[in-house]
């Protein structure tokens, strides 16, 4: 699981920290039962405080993605992948909710909104279909 | 939650500049205080004499429970000191840097001294004379860091050194408070205090501005962001509501920095209609440090002016 964080591009640390586990885990980077750095191993490897990263788990483990194991640390729970897809989805929709908000306030005919939104689509799944 | 540095009502004077004015405010023990401010702001002047190399004009101090001024030699066993410019002995190589240091502290100082100067790959044979910067620096962190204490000081302990050396000295400020220990620094790497800070405190020309845990800083705080269709109407009174930090105008259009912006006042905002182009979103550190040290930088006659608020929004 690689993370990378931008200390400075106004999403608060901890909250890229639980966003990027659960793409991981949605993606399958990680699986469930398996391990994830310890509090002092990431807070280390990213250079960023470990309260941080405290309470990135902290969350994570509300949620029901990672898990303690005793006397082993921490790992992903079963059925986290299930979760994390459906967050992913969650936090994707907000994201095009804003673009669609700012379209639309920029004054932005709906028509060709519409318009823009299927040749978006159609771009992504011919990329797709040429990678695949 | 136990407090590692107290400075109450600290004043400073240089001949007759003020270089420390009525500064108050507390360090909790087991956390990353970044102290942040320009070139001659104070932090120095205040690192130094928290650490009993002066003492204040007026107010007092009390670092790990002890005076400064009084309990100098105890203190200085339980604090390490990184200075700006760490002053070492040129003629010493670096193993014997270490040997010299550890007859000041408890037995166990040079095995743990030898381990931090090969972890950062340091030639325990050349001397301190032929060492860059960087070298000079880890010396000085290892000395400091090799008695376990538990409180670091560090003044300004990354600039002019390399990113990856930078980035060994965060690894390891990020260890020592993962350890539980204190970390008090000051610095000018707005991104690395952002990373590794849950505390921040600015001074600007010898005053505090703000002292606050950075994640509560960042979120009762917005950049706003708005341009006026008419900009000879006047602005729109909603930010009456909220505390004005900063703000900057370029033509119409208008960035203001605040505090206790609710999601009404943005309601009411969005309903004015010579109003357009609105933003709010959350500063970044760097947008936080200049919104703090400079307040109002160029202020029409139609820029609201900062003011205290009038009244809380419930």
């Amino acid at each position: 699981m690689q993370l990378s964080i931008e200390p400075n591009n106004g999403i608060p640390i901890y909250e890229q920290l639980i966003r990027q586990v659960k793409f991981a885990v949605a993606e399958g980077v990680v699986v469930p039962g398996q391990l994830v750095p310890s509090v002092r191993e990431l807070a280390k490897s990213l250079a960023i405080n470990p309260n941080t990263v405290q309470r990135a788990y902290l969350e994570l483990q509300n949620e029901e993605v990672i898990e303690t194991l005793r006397g082993r640390g921490m790992a992903v729970c079963s059925g986290a992948k299930r979760r994390c897809v459906s967050d992913r989805q969650l936090l994707l929709g907000e994201r095009l909710t804003a673009v669609v908000d700012e379209a639309i306030r920029s004054g932005l005919d709906v028509d060709r909104l519409r318009e823009m939104f299927e040749k978006a689509i159609k771009q992504a799944l011919r990329t797709e279909g040429v990678t695949e | 939650m136990s407090v590692a540095i107290k400075i109450h009502h600290v004043s400073k004077k240089f001949g007759r500049r003020t270089v420390l004015d009525n500064v108050s405010f507390e360090v909790p023990s087991g956390c990353v205080f970044a102290l942040l401010g320009e070139n001659g702001a104070g932090k120095s002047t205040l690192i130094r004499g928290l650490l009993g190399f002066h003492k204040f004009a007026s107010g007092s101090v009390e670092v790990l429970g002890k005076n400064p001024t009084k309990e100098t030699m105890q203190l200085r066993r339980m604090v390490g000191y990184v200075a700006d410019q760490p002053g070492l002995y040129e003629w010493m190589t670096v193993a014997e840097a270490g040997w010299y240091a550890s007859g000041f502290y408890a037995a166990g100082y040079l095995e743990r001294y030898s381990q931090l100067a090969i972890e950062f790959n340091l030639p325990l044979d050349a001397k301190v004379r032929d060492l860059s910067k960087g070298m000079r620096a880890k010396v000085a962190l290892s000395l400091a860091m090799a008695f376990d204490p538990q409180l670091l000081v560090l003044d300004e302990p990354t600039s002019g050194l390399d990113p990856l050396v930078r980035r060994a000295f965060l690894e390891s400020m990020v260890d020592r408070a993962a350890a539980g220990q204190t970390v008090f620094l000051s610095s000018h790497q707005i991104q690395e205090v952002e990373r590794v800070a849950d505390y921040i405190a600015i001074l600007h020309a010898g005053k505090l501005q703000v002292v606050a845990k950075l994640d509560d800083l960042k979120a009762e705080v917005t950049m706003i962001s708005y341009s006026l269709r008419d900009p000879l109407l006047p602005s729109p009174v909603e930010f009456d509501r909220t505390e004005i930090l900063s703000s900057s105008q370029t033509g119409r259009s208008f960035q203001l920095l605040v505090r206790g912006f609710k999601p009404e006042i943005q309601e009411l905002l969005m309903r004015d209609s010579n109003l357009f182009d609105f933003k709010a979103v959350r500063p970044n550190l760097e947008e936080l440090y200049i919104g703090f040290t400079q307040p109002t930088s160029d202020s029409g006659p139609l820029v609201p002016s900062p003011r205290t608020p009038v009244s809380e929004v419930a």
